[in-house]
């Protein structure tokens, strides 16, 4: 290899000299041709002096005295010339006869001029410095071959095997992806970089192919992925609610509730996709009929959506207890507000969703300052995740249960549809990019226990709650009157 | 050791300068000879195109001295046949100096191949 760097070193020193010898020769060619053109041009004007020179039979010609004087003459025998023949050889010719040995050494030139012009020719002259390029190239590239060995096994295993690259699927196209990975070789291999750049064209496209593979396979993860992300969370809070049932004592209703629950997810796993058509079928469903006919099934769960707010917390969208609360508005309400309470559970804004995030405070919804407070999880159609806040949020999920249950049994099952969801989550977050994740539901008392006001879905259980075990609020209900007027009114 | 090889080596390229000097001395002269030779193939060329009424002359000097056709013929002849003798003379000169050019060049390699291990002993020794 040294022997053959050394040998290219070589190549690039006669590469560089062969160019100076023929950079030379064409200048040389140049210089001929130059006065050739020239010598072309004098004889020429000599010939036609010669064709007229004969027509009179003497000139009056001013006739060159010495190197700066002229003298008036006459040029007799006009057609008597004695011409050169070379090499210090002269003859005397007639006009005619001196004519014809111009003619005669204009040829001679010609043909040796003739010789510099295939040397200039611009062909001839390209293909030189073609060849001289290639030279030179396949002199650096000898370097770079060299080099290219020493690591050429390496880009062989960076490109059959898969690409990590930690990035989005669908969010960068294939092309970055190449460049990636021409980058990567090049920071990989170091010098080898040139020579990657010289990757053939099949071998790009073939690391094309293999890229959009990755990236459809990568797709399918994603897509095997999410769903498995619900069903792992389905179950995992499915197993959370038991252990905690277990603790709780839940009531009879809620333990047959159970089974039907853990059966959910087990089911629900594998028609995931299905599940979501028909989802949408159903929403489909709902929206064209407006007729309180909303099934109730238990083999759907309504959906949650999580939405990720980052710093570990996720709110929870309930569908479920929007749905119950949307069963029950059109009880009240009639089918008109069928859509208008649709629409006002779509959140499409930011402003939804503190709109949603509502307080009810002695029966009017107050919006909440902080979307991120616990207590407002089971009191709210969307609530706060945070672990911190979970063992509140099991305690209160099992008296929703059991409200729910009594709902169920008491009201019109039949009517109410808390799980045939028309409502797909992701429709209605469209604002978010969030990840749209499905849970257990709810618990279903809240949209029991709502209190609708035609604004806004409110709270339900918040202002039971409030009722009964604390006594604190009302104290604090009161109005803040000033000291001034206290005293205005204790003197009154 | 080293500078004893260097005294050597430089005798030898000097030598070898004087070489390629000659060579290229012999090199003009036979270009020279190669013009003169083409040249006097178009003197002969003309002089037989021409007829013999006309009256040839020769310079010599500031002086045109007239000259016989046939004279002049031979004459141009003779220098013709002078040149190509003079120049096959020099072609053989030039061989035999080329090829003694080529022995010095070998000689210079080694040398200097010699100069060079000096050089690395001298340096790995220091």
């Amino acid at each position: 290899m040294a022997e053959k760097g050394k040998m290219n070193i070589g190549h690039l020193g006669g590469v560089a000299r062969l160019r100076e010898e023929n950079e030379k020769v064409v200048k040389d060619c140049e210089s001929r041709i130059q006065h050739w053109q020239k010598v072309s041009g004098d004889y020429e004007a000599l010939n036609e002096r010669l064709k007229t020179l004969p027509d009179q039979l003497s000139y009056d010609i001013m006739v060159p005295f010495g190197p700066l004087a002229f003298m008036p003459g006459k040029l007799v025998h006009t057609n008597e010339v004695t011409a050169l023949l070379g090499d210090n050889w002269f003859a005397k010719c007639s006009a005619k006869q001196a004519q014809k040995v111009v003619d005669h050494r204009m040829k001679c030139e010609s043909r040796f001029s003739k010789d510099c012009f295939p040397v200039l020719s611009p062909k001839e002259r390209s293909h030189c410095f073609i060849l001289m390029d290639l030279e030179t190239i396949s002199s650096t590239k000898g370097d770079y071959v060299d080099i290219r060995e020493d690591t050429g096994n390496d880009d062989a295993a960076v490109t059959k095997g898969k690409q990590r690259i930690a990035r989005k699927p669908h969010s960068m196209p294939k092309m970055d992806a190449v460049l990636d990975l021409k980058e990567e070789n090049e920071g990989g291999s170091g010098d080898g970089g040139s020579g990657n750049g010289t990757l053939t064209e099949e071998e790009l496209w073939a690391r094309l192919d293999e890229l959009e593979k990755l990236e459809e396979l990568q797709d399918e993860q994603d897509r095997l992925s999410d769903n498995a992300d619900l069903n792992g969370e389905d179950t995992s809070s499915v197993s959370s609610e038991e252990e905690k049932e277990g603790d709780a004592a839940p009531p009879v209703n809620g333990l047959s509730l159970k089974p039907s629950w853990t059966s959910r997810p087990h089911s629900e796993a594998p028609p995931s996709a299905d599940r979501k058509a028909g989802e949408d079928d159903e929403e489909e469903q709902e929206e064209g009929s407006c007729l309180p006919t909303i099934f109730f099934s238990h083999t759907i769960e309504p959906k949650k959506v999580r939405i990720n707010t980052g710093k570990n917390t996720m709110f929870k969208f309930s569908e479920r207890k929007e749905q119950k609360e949307h069963s029950k508005k059109k009880k009240k309400n009639g089918h008109n507000n069928g859509l208008s309470h649709h629409e006002l559970h779509k959140i499409t804004t930011p402003v939804d969703i503190y709109r949603l995030f509502v307080d009810v405070k002695n029966g009017e919804p107050v919006p909440r300052k902080s979307i991120l407070k616990s207590r407002s999880r089971e009191n709210s159609v969307c609530s706060d995740t945070s672990e911190s806040s979970a063992a509140d949020f099991e305690e209160r999920r099992v008296i929703g249960r059991s409200f729910s249950h009594d709902e169920a049994t008491h009201s019109d099952t039949s009517d109410d549809s808390p799980t045939a969801v028309p409502q797909h989550p992701a429709s209605r977050f469209e604002a978010f990019s969030g990840t749209v994740v499905e849970k257990e539901p709810m618990p279903s008392a809240v949209p029991h226990l709502t209190i609708a006001p035609p604004a806004l879905p409110t709270i339900l259980e918040r202002k039971q709650e409030e009722v009964t075990p604390d006594v604190v609020p009302p104290q604090q209900a009161p109005k803040r009157v000033s000291k001034f007027k206290a005293a205005r009114l204790q003197q009154v | 050791m080293a500078e004893a090889i260097q005294k050597k080596l430089k005798a030898e390229v000097e030598k070898y300068t004087q070489m390629q000097k000659d060579v290229s001395k012999n090199m003009s002269a036979r270009q020279k000879l190669e013009t003169q030779l083409t040249e006097n193939n178009i003197v002969k060329e003309e002089l037989d195109l021409l007829g013999s009424t006309n009256t040839v002359y020769k310079l010599i000097g500031p002086v045109l001295v007239k000259q016989d056709l046939d004279e002049a013929k031979a004459t141009v002849t003779k220098r013709l046949e002078y040149i190509n003798g003079e120049i096959q003379r020099y072609e053989t000169v030039l061989k035999d100096m080329e090829k003694k050019s080529e022995q010095h060049r070998e000689v210079l390699s080694s040398l200097q191949q010699e100069f060079q291990r000096a050089q690395g002993l001298a340096v790995g020794k220091v």
